[in-house]
């Protein structure tokens, strides 16, 4: 079975999804056009993303990648998100955009807001691709490009995963199956 | 050994969970770093002539750090109707309180979404 049969509906299709990059990639070009700003992603959900916002841009950038654990199975009572991969640059006194392809409950990216903002940035703002608000514990965050708000549905594709699946799939669909459906 | 005031952050400081769902809530604060205290605070919602109060609902989770009140409500149907009445009322009470609810749904979507759903 093909990976898009296994969903119930295409919820953002592959058109919509590119026409909203470029918007956002025109307002960033604009907003950092007499800077250069750093772009940072992390691993692995917002690789796409990443890779068509920054060809859409306009203006000088660099771009950077982090890799952080996520929280699980056998995270044990003392258990503490860390980074698994650092940034390769410094951006100490540099305008960074923290690039992030969903933020939904608001924890990842606050992590990521206090690692990044400790190293003393000259700006630090959030481009998101997809904003779930509905499970949202942090909602102080700086979100100054939102692509997408969504419902509170189970999203893949485009970088999103399920058990590391969908990934690939050139649009935002909703599973078949609601994995957070109350059991039988 | 719990704290009396339910105030935790660290695996030595764990208070007394009514419930698995409120432990398993507090390890993912913990592990991105999220202050939090549990039931800290009772609100009022019915008093008796006298002032006595009859009715008083507390929020489960406290994070000091966003002002914000957080009640997780995995009970089934009929039990989240009455808890569903007790936010209303604390909420025209207290407007000014910060309360987030998590249903049984949000919950289960954050234990998909960090992979601890049975399959």
């Amino acid at each position: 079975m093909a990976l898009a049969d296994q969903l119930a509906s295409v919820l953002i299709p592959e058109a919509q999804l590119q026409a909203r990059i470029r918007e956002l990639a025109d307002r960033i070009s604009a907003d950092y056009a007499d800077r250069t700003p750093l772009l940072v992603s992390v691993l692995k959900g917002a690789v796409y993303f990443m890779a068509d916002l920054t060809r859409a841009i306009s203006v000088p950038i660099t771009m950077d990648f982090m890799a952080i654990t996520s929280y699980g199975p056998g995270q044990g009572a003392s258990g503490a998100v860390r980074l698994i991969k650092d940034l390769d640059e410094e951006i100490s006194g540099r305008h960074v955009l923290l690039v992030e392809d969903i933020i939904d409950t608001g924890l990842t990216a606050a992590y990521l807001l206090r690692i990044l903002g400790a190293r003393d940035p000259a700006s630090l703002r959030i481009c998101t691709l997809l904003d779930k608000t509905a499970r949202r514990i942090v909602d102080t965050l700086p979100i100054d490009y939102r692509g997408f708000e969504i419902p509170d549905v189970f999203v893949v594709g485009y970088g999103l995963d399920y058990r590391q699946l969908y990934r690939n799939l050139p649009f935002i669909g909703v599973l078949r199956t609601d994995p957070a459906a109350p059991p039988p | 050994m719990p704290e009396p005031n339910g105030r935790g952050d660290a695996a030595t400081t764990r208070p007394r969970f009514a419930h698995e769902s409120e432990e398993e809530f507090a390890r993912l604060l913990d592990f991105y770093g999220i202050r939090w205290e549990y039931e800290p605070r009772s609100f009022p919602l019915e008093r008796d002539d006298a002032g006595r109060v009859l009715e008083s609902f507390s929020p489960d989770f406290y994070l000091p750090d966003f002002d914000l009140y957080i009640e997780l409500t995995t009970l089934k149907q009929s039990l989240v109707t009455r808890k569903n009445r007790k936010v209303r009322r604390l909420r025209e009470l207290y407007p000014d309180v910060r309360l987030k609810i998590f249903y049984g749904r949000d919950y289960r979507s954050l234990l998909v979404k960090y992979g601890l759903a049975r399959s």
